[in-house]
């Protein structure tokens, strides 16, 4: 009972980092290639890994998706720490709307148009921090969406990431809060009903106490 | 549409966050009322007195700042949401 109790607490955190690895947005050192625009299919189950960009982008079942096609410094450790090699990175560029993940992110041609702007060659390189969050994987086609770009003159630049620390920040005080809460709820809601309960139980007899022992685990 | 549903279930959640956390400020005040009442009257652990003081300390918690601080739970998401606009739109 045990290990399937920690089993599927373990299925569930794996569950939440997962998530939290897609959706949060991370930086990139890249040099941007080229940009181009497809057509995408979207009648499958990877849908989940595209956005939907405004309502009627929901029933679609294909559209062009721009893309932008870059160079980018290798890391290790989501980031933390920097490589001397690259690797070729292509990220989507779609707006996500109203919609999850909460970006609010409207300005996909402007992002676009900048890209454009940043083009270089390996002989004469121009760096940039591209923020960006979701998974590039080959075999399903799931591109990582950009965010944000900026021009940077150091490409061994590390940027700090303020918002996950604010995040998660927030998730430990809103995981501290809620815990309280629930001591709270038992000291002072459940914990009184219980009593009364095993009080009436007790004037009711043995046999009534047995029971309501049992199922409240006191004896 | 889909602002829409942001705003419905955003405050549909918001709400349910904001009942909490009332529920749970009124009860750690009354707890804390109920401590200072039995630690300054160790011999009169209950009676009128008790309850009169602790409606008291009650209804000044009703009409205090503390209580208001709670509509915070819906104006921060707002302001957050629109500060993350600006932020990713206006680059």
């Amino acid at each position: 009972m045990r290990y399937v109790v920690n089993t599927i607490k373990i299925l569930i955190l794996l569950f939440f980092a997962g998530v939290f690895q897609y959706v949060l947005p991370q930086h990139d050192v890249v040099r941007i290639v080229n940009t181009y625009q497809e057509r995408q299919d979207l009648n499958d189950w990877t849908r989940i890994f595209w956005a939907n960009p405004d309502d009627q982008s929901v029933e679609l079942i294909n559209r062009d998706v721009q893309f932008i096609q870059t160079v980018k410094k290798r890391t290790w450790l989501l980031g933390f720490i920097p490589r001397d090699r690259e690797e070729v990175m292509v990220y989507r560029n779609e707006d996500t709307g109203w919609s999850w993940p909460f970006y609010f992110k409207f300005d996909t041609a402007s992002l676009q148009t900048e890209a454009d702007d940043l083009r270089s060659t390996p002989e004469v390189p121009k760096w940039a921090v591209m923020t960006h969050y979701g998974w590039r994987n080959e075999l399903l086609s799931t591109f990582p969406n950009a965010i944000a770009i900026r021009a940077v003159a150091d490409p061994g630049i590390y940027v700090i990431p303020w918002f996950n620390i604010f995040f998660f920040v927030f998730l430990a005080v809103a995981w501290l809060t809620i815990r309280g809460m629930w001591r709270q709820f038992r000291e002072r809601s459940v914990d009184p009903l219980l009593h009364d309960i095993d009080e009436a139980a007790d004037s009711a007899g043995q046999k009534a106490r047995g029971f309501w022992g049992r199922w409240i685990g006191r004896k | 549409m889909a602002l829409i549903r942001l705003v419905v279930f955003g405050f549909i959640f918001l709400s349910v966050v904001y009942l909490a956390l009332s529920w749970y400020s009124r009860s750690l005040r009354r707890e804390k009322l109920e401590d200072s009442w039995a630690e300054d009257h160790p011999d009169d652990p209950t009676g009128p007195a008790r309850d009169a003081f602790i409606a008291d300390g009650m209804a000044e918690y009703e009409g205090g700042l503390r209580k208001k601080l709670i509509l915070l739970v819906y104006v921060v998401p707002a302001i957050l949401v629109i500060g993350i606009m600006i932020a990713i739109n206006m680059s």
